[in-house]
């Protein structure tokens, strides 16, 4: 298609769209204006039901904990399917040799930032832990604090060497991690069913507001998330930066 | 509070044109994670600290790190040693 063409079918398609896009504009709600009730419902219910000061976590881990788990099946099928497809080409060894791009030069790794990064990976690490393990009460939950971990962890590579951080970050326990974490989001559901009621109703007591160890059965499946969450993505970021290293290279990092 | 809404409003839009107008992909792809952080900003600013908790975690460190990690993969030199003269 030439240029020519090309801007005259973007002058008719903007032509042809424009009133359409004109009158949903004019139809929105007004800034900030929240006409749905739920909200409100989840805001005034959530602190006397569930015990939790945190409503996004209300909503995710208890009044619709099914989808979470739905969320939760993803990603695991997720970091599955992009292990399986990485390591099958390339096995689960690690190899020592960063891989070379053409006209692009590795350079050493800067003095500074070995140091810098001992003191910011083990504070992003407990962050992370922090934000995971307060999701009840704070903004935050299992997934964010699970992804900062995960990061924190990374930094490892960045400050030290791509071996240190393959020796301190095992796969498999990543592998190990996210599958108890995904299990164990299941099984809560299931230890419900075992006492009687419906899957994943909340049957531990709730504990005290503003706690941070309230919220009863919330906290198991937080648990399970920070750890699945944490474990899948080490091992994405494994499997992915595994694949930018020479095959089965030794020599200088 | 006046202020700061519209200048991220503007802030997000300019920088989502750069993601589309940067041709180059690794540019390309920090240019997404600017955009990326300036949505997480947003997201606070709008009283959505989970959001944006997820908005700064995968959207300006994770994925872009793995989009970048793609892009070294793609370009990397994979013929075995001592068979580069050509």
């Amino acid at each position: 298609m030439s240029p020519r063409i090309r801007r005259w079918s973007l002058l008719l398609a903007a032509v042809c769209l424009l009133p359409a896009v004109l009158r949903v504009a004019w139809a929105m709600p007004a800034f900030g204006d929240h006409p749905l009730p739920y909200g409100d419902a989840i805001n005034a219910l959530a602190p006397i039901q569930r015990h939790v000061t945190n409503m996004v976590s209300a909503v995710n881990f208890d009044y619709r904990g099914l989808d979470t788990l739905g969320e939760e099946s993803m990603l695991l099928a997720a970091v599955t399917g992009a292990s399986i497809l990485l390591r099958g080409n390339r096995g689960e060894g690690l190899s020592a040799r960063a891989g070379e791009i053409p006209d692009r030069p590795i350079s050493p790794r800067s003095e500074v930032l070995a140091p810098l990064v001992r003191l910011i990976g083990p504070v992003t690490t407990i962050f992370g832990l922090y934000v995971g393990a307060h999701a009840m009460t704070t903004p935050g939950g299992g997934f964010q604090g699970g992804v900062i971990i995960a990061s924190g962890l990374l930094l490892i590579f960045l400050g030290q060497d791509y071996r240190v951080w393959r020796r301190i970050v095992k796969s498999e326990m990543m592998d190990a991690c996210e599958g108890a974490g995904a299990a164990l989001y299941g099984l809560a559901g299931f230890a419900s069913m075992s006492m009687g009621a419906t899957f994943l109703t909340n049957i531990l007591p709730l504990g005290q507001l503003t706690d941070v160890f309230s919220g009863g059965l919330m906290l198991v499946e937080n648990a399970g998330v920070a750890l699945a969450v944490a474990g899948g993505f080490t091992v994405l970021l494994i499997e992915f930066l595994e694949e930018t290293r020479a095959e089965n290279g030794e020599g200088a990092p | 509070m006046s202020v700061l809404l519209p200048m991220l409003f503007l802030l997000t839009a300019a920088t989502g044109t750069a993601v589309a107008l940067t041709r180059e992909p690794r540019r390309q792809v920090m240019a997404m994670a600017a955009n990326g952080l300036v949505l997480a900003l947003l997201f606070m600013a709008l009283q959505a600290p989970d959001v944006a908790f997820s908005q700064l975690t995968v959207g300006t460190a994770a994925s872009p790190l793995l989009f970048l990690a793609s892009l070294a993969s793609i370009r990397m030199d994979r013929r075995p040693q001592g068979s580069k003269e050509e």
